[in-house]
């Protein structure tokens, strides 16, 4: 059962911020709601969408936030009651119809909520939603706690009729997602007689209905500060006190939990803009000095400033506008003050490893990041573990020369050192420049050195400019030779006794542009693939721009499914008719992972629990231009380097549909894999590949986590050892 | 009364889960509750630490460093990182468990599970030990550790929920065919602080 059908006014309930407001909507009696999912807003639609059967309105997760907006104010131009909810972000994509939205106004109550991110939980920035309310001149309430965040979207909806003006609720995350028990009130009906006006001018934004709907609102802006001033969410509390506190959203409740309340004067502002300035006045006759606390940007203290009010602000207490308070931040400013006492010193444990956010086991962009880091590999030896015992050699010399003569090998062993070297594929090589019959390319493909053997004089110049000391001579043909990684199966790092050898690639030898989605997260080390991350498609198109002015490299972009009907359709259509050479990553894992689990239109459901024809991105991606389209399956690694390096040989814009469910949507998984006694512990499936199911002991043993493998098989097809395998079901 | 809980472990291991049932159980017994906790990225098996209070009119669900009750740790490492948080002589309740942290900081001498329990000792005598990984195979089940936990949690001396309240919350949270095994985990969790001796 949902959590905001409860049909008992009056009782408790525990909520966060997010489905307190959903329960505001309902007890508005919406009937309409949209939204994109975006971290700390996700759980509004969510919520809302497992009601919307039972209480009868419409749910929708929109494929972008502007998308969701318009759809809200459609359905508010027609007298029903819409909310629409996304992050501080979003509300960038959704800006170019609020901005104009504030003119037309809506006839039915609609909410825009925002929720605000302070210390960028899960954001690329810290935008202050107050001032987006500034700039549109649309009125704000700032929520502090769950319960203002139900009462205010309840209240939120009369306000909006009132003024036939949306009204911007704000929440930041430590409301979005604290939880509270949180008193509900009524499911009320409304039965409104649906119905869009044909006749109505102000719909149609034109210059000179426009400037008659500017003046309109400017007008609406008057009336919305007077409700602001006797708004029920800016309240003081007079505590015939000399130092009189200021504040809005979390930062006020941390200052009541610091401080002895009795000691001072209140006025909590929730109704934040326009700025209820007369309340504020009256409040600073009240009291000899105002202290504000606001988290991010000095809103109120501007205003004060402006009304020529002295303010104790941020500057005084310390406290800037970068990440969020906390109550230790906020004890220790006002302590600086000598108004409160200062904790006693706890000592924080030092140096103990960090343990960041990962992608999932069983993952299917690591799967992706891990070939496409593949795409141009050499060989590297581990010289701890290596004990020059010359397999190595022998194995390529019989591999490559059918000969025992370990001379004639692509492995040199340098006995005076004891190292042992062999081509490193140098992404600047030197050999291939220095080469006077040019004789050495480098693969375009592979990025292994190719020695052409029809103009290949053994005159050694390339052996005397490797950095690496890794060109051997063939003494009979008198020809250079240099390790080519056997096509990518090397025998030398099969047969090594020790597994000191391992077949590498890197992440830093080809650009990467990407954006926002879990696979954001292969940032992160080990795969340290995505190398952009700017807003939603971005990737693209900043790939464009590099191209256009001048870079050489080849340039991947990543994105997924939800990402891609989000703002990456128009980025692909622009590369591909303005013929940007670029290769598009599309990870296509059918749903939007990050933000839990919400429907993209591939998944083939709606928000409300309906079937829907799964949108088929090969068919979009075929249709904007792209002719060459590889649809590949991530865990299939081998498939997927090959689907890569064909890429490298295109001379126009490409798209390769990484395609694979996420595995959180299975309900069964394959059995867990498990490490056998062939292992050597050299580091492919932990430093390389990074699974968090797979770790490193203390004793240099490799091990799997049976609790957290999901059996997806992919180390097993990586391990250059055959050392992984399923594991045996119990008899 | 003021009780201020942190729960702590790895994304995944049911942290914010169980920091609900509590929550659910306080306001069973007419207790204001409030709870903060980070969803979206911390989630991906990073670190989770969930605020919880109960008490009367609450300002804000985040504690304060140096003022936790009781820290009801689901992993060691986690446990050690937020052991700052904990009061002087306030109560842990730990899953000696230790799940490796998957990044490879070599550059760090890391600690040995024993190592870790011993820096919580010498922050608190009260260390109630639950070992999560023996509980889980004797009752067949890897995903019941957080009610052994609420189980201990339930049978800590001045405990002002009653045990009821938090077996009625488990059942309203839980699906029904996993409650039999959770209640089984909970009584493990109850006689692991009552008689220590015996588990």
């Amino acid at each position: 059962m949902s959590k905001i059908t409860i049909n008992k006014p009056d009782s408790f309930v525990l909520y966060n911020g997010d489905e307190a407001v959903a329960r505001g909507a309902v007890e508005a009696d919406i009937k309409v709601a949209a939204a994109y999912p975006g971290t700390p807003s996700t759980e509004i639609l969510e919520t809302l969408s497992k009601a919307a059967k039972t209480l009868g309105f419409y749910a929708e997760w929109s494929v972008n936030e502007i998308i969701s907006t318009t759809v809200a104010a459609g359905a508010a131009m027609t007298g029903a009651r819409a909310i629409v909810s996304m992050k501080h972000v979003g509300l960038n994509v959704a800006s170019d119809a609020i901005m104009t939205l504030a003119y037309t106004g809506i006839e039915g109550g609609l909410v825009i909520v925002v929720c605000d991110d302070p210390k960028l939980h899960s954001s690329q920035n810290e935008q202050d939603t107050r001032y987006f309310a500034v700039h549109s001149k649309l009125p704000l309430l700032d929520a502090g706690n769950p319960q203002e965040a139900l009462n205010m979207t309840r209240e939120a909806f009369n306000i909006s009729e009132q003024l036939k003006l949306p009204i911007i609720l704000r929440l930041t995350t430590r409301v979005a997602h604290g939880k509270a028990k949180v008193q509900i009130g009524q499911l009320q009906k409304l039965y409104r007689n649906i119905a869009f006006d044909k006749n109505g001018s102000r719909w149609v934004m034109i210059p000179s209905n426009a400037i008659r709907q500017h003046k309109i609102l400017e007008e609406k802006i008057v009336q919305a500060k007077q409700i602001a001033e006797n708004s029920q969410f800016n309240q003081i509390e007079d505590n015939n006190a000399d130092i009189g506190i200021i504040g809005s959203g979390v930062g006020y409740y941390y200052a009541r939990s610091v401080l002895d309340t009795s000691k001072f004067s209140w006025l909590k502002l929730g109704f934040v803009h326009p700025f209820p300035s007369n309340l504020v006045k009256i409040f600073a006759t009240k009291v000899k000095q105002i202290i504000v606390i606001e988290e991010l940007r000095p809103y109120i203290e501007e205003n004060l400033q402006r009304l020529k009010l002295d303010v104790t602000g941020k500057t005084q207490l310390e406290l800037g506008e970068i990440g969020e308070y906390t109550p230790d931040s906020v004890r220790e400013a006002f302590a600086k003050l000598n108004l409160t006492k200062t904790n006693p010193p706890t000592a924080i444990i030092k140096d103990l490893p960090s343990r960041p956010p990962n992608l999932c086991p069983g993952c299917t962009h690591r799967a992706f990041y891990y070939a496409l880091n593949s795409t141009y590999q050499h060989i590297e030896c581990d010289n701890n573990k290596c004990i020059k015992c010359g397999t190595c050699a022998q194995t390529c010399a019989l591999e490559k020369e059918k000969t025992t003569d370990k001379n004639k090998s692509r492995i040199k062993i340098h006995n005076k050192t004891t190292t042992i070297t062999v081509c490193k594929a140098c992404i600047n090589p030197t050999c291939t420049t220095s080469c006077p019959q040019n004789a050495l390319t480098k693969s375009t493909q592979t990025g292994t050195i190719h020695v052409d053997e029809n103009k290949c004089i053994g005159c050694k110049t390339c052996l005397q400019n490797c950095p690496h000391n890794a060109i051997n001579i063939d003494t009979d043909k008198n020809k250079a030779i240099i390790c080519d990684t056997c096509q990518g199966n090397p025998q030398c790092v099969k047969k090594c006794p020790k597994h000191a050898l391992t077949l590498v690639g890197r992440s830093n030898d080809k650009i990467v542009t990407g954006d926002i989605g879990c696979y954001s997260l292969g940032v992160l080390p080990p795969l340290n693939t995505m190398q952009t991350c700017l807003c939603m498609g971005g990737g693209i198109s900043q790939a464009a721009g590099m191209i256009h002015a001048g870079v050489k490299d080849k340039i991947f972009t990543v994105l997924g499914d939800s990402t891609f009907f989000h703002a990456g359709i128009s980025a692909l259509l622009n590369i591909s008719y303005n013929k940007a050479n670029i290769c598009v990553i599309i990870l296509d894992n059918r749903i939007t992972a990050m933000t839990g689990h919400q429907p993209t239109p591939a998944s083939g459901k709606t928000a409300m629990g309906e079937n829907a024809k799964i949108v088929n991105i090969h068919e979009i991606t075929k249709s904007v231009g792209i002719d060459k389209i590889i649809t590949v399956d991530p865990y299939n690694i081998k498939d997927t380097i090959n689907a890569i390096q064909k890429t490298l040989t295109y001379n126009e814009p490409c798209v390769i549909i990484s395609q694979r469910p996420c595995p959180l949507l299975l309900t069964q998984h394959n059995p867990p894999r498990e490490i056998t006694n062939k292992c050597g512990n050299c580091g492919v499936c932990t430093t390389n590949f990074g699974c968090p199911a797979i770790t490193q002991t203390q004793n240099n043993k490799t091990e799997i986590d049976q609790t957290l493998c999901n059996g997806c098989g992919v180390c097993e097809t990586i391990c250059p050892h055959q050392a992984i395998t399923r594991r045996k079901q119990q008899q | 009364m003021k009780l201020d809980l942190i729960f702590t472990g790895v994304g995944g291991q049911g942290i914010v889960v169980l920091s609900d049932i509590v929550c659910e159980a306080a306001i069973l017994d007419g207790f204001d509750v409030a709870k903060a906790e980070i969803h979206g990225m911390a989630q991906r098996g990073g670190s989770i630490i969930a605020h919880t209070k109960i008490s009367e009119n609450i300002q804000t669900p985040l504690i304060e460093t140096g003022k936790a009750d009781i820290i009801i740790g689901f992993e060691i490492l986690e446990t050690t990182r937020t052991i700052h948080m904990l009061k002087p002589n306030g109560t842990v309740i730990v899953n000696t468990k230790y799940i490796p942290p998957n990044n490879q900081q070599k550059n760090l001498q890391q600690k040995t599970p024993q190592q870790l329990l011993d820096i919580i000792k010498t922050k608190t005598p009260t260390v109630h030990e639950i070992n999560g990984t023996a509980i889980a195979t004797q009752l067949g089940n890897n995903l019941i550790i957080n009610t052994t936990l609420l189980g201990a949690l339930s049978a800590l001396p001045k405990m002002p929920i009653k045990q009821e309240s938090f077996k009625q919350a488990m059942a309203n949270k839980l699906k029904e065919k996993y409650l039999k095994i959770n209640l089984q985990s909970f009584e493990l969790g109850r006689q692991n602080v009552l008689k220590p001796k015996t588990i």
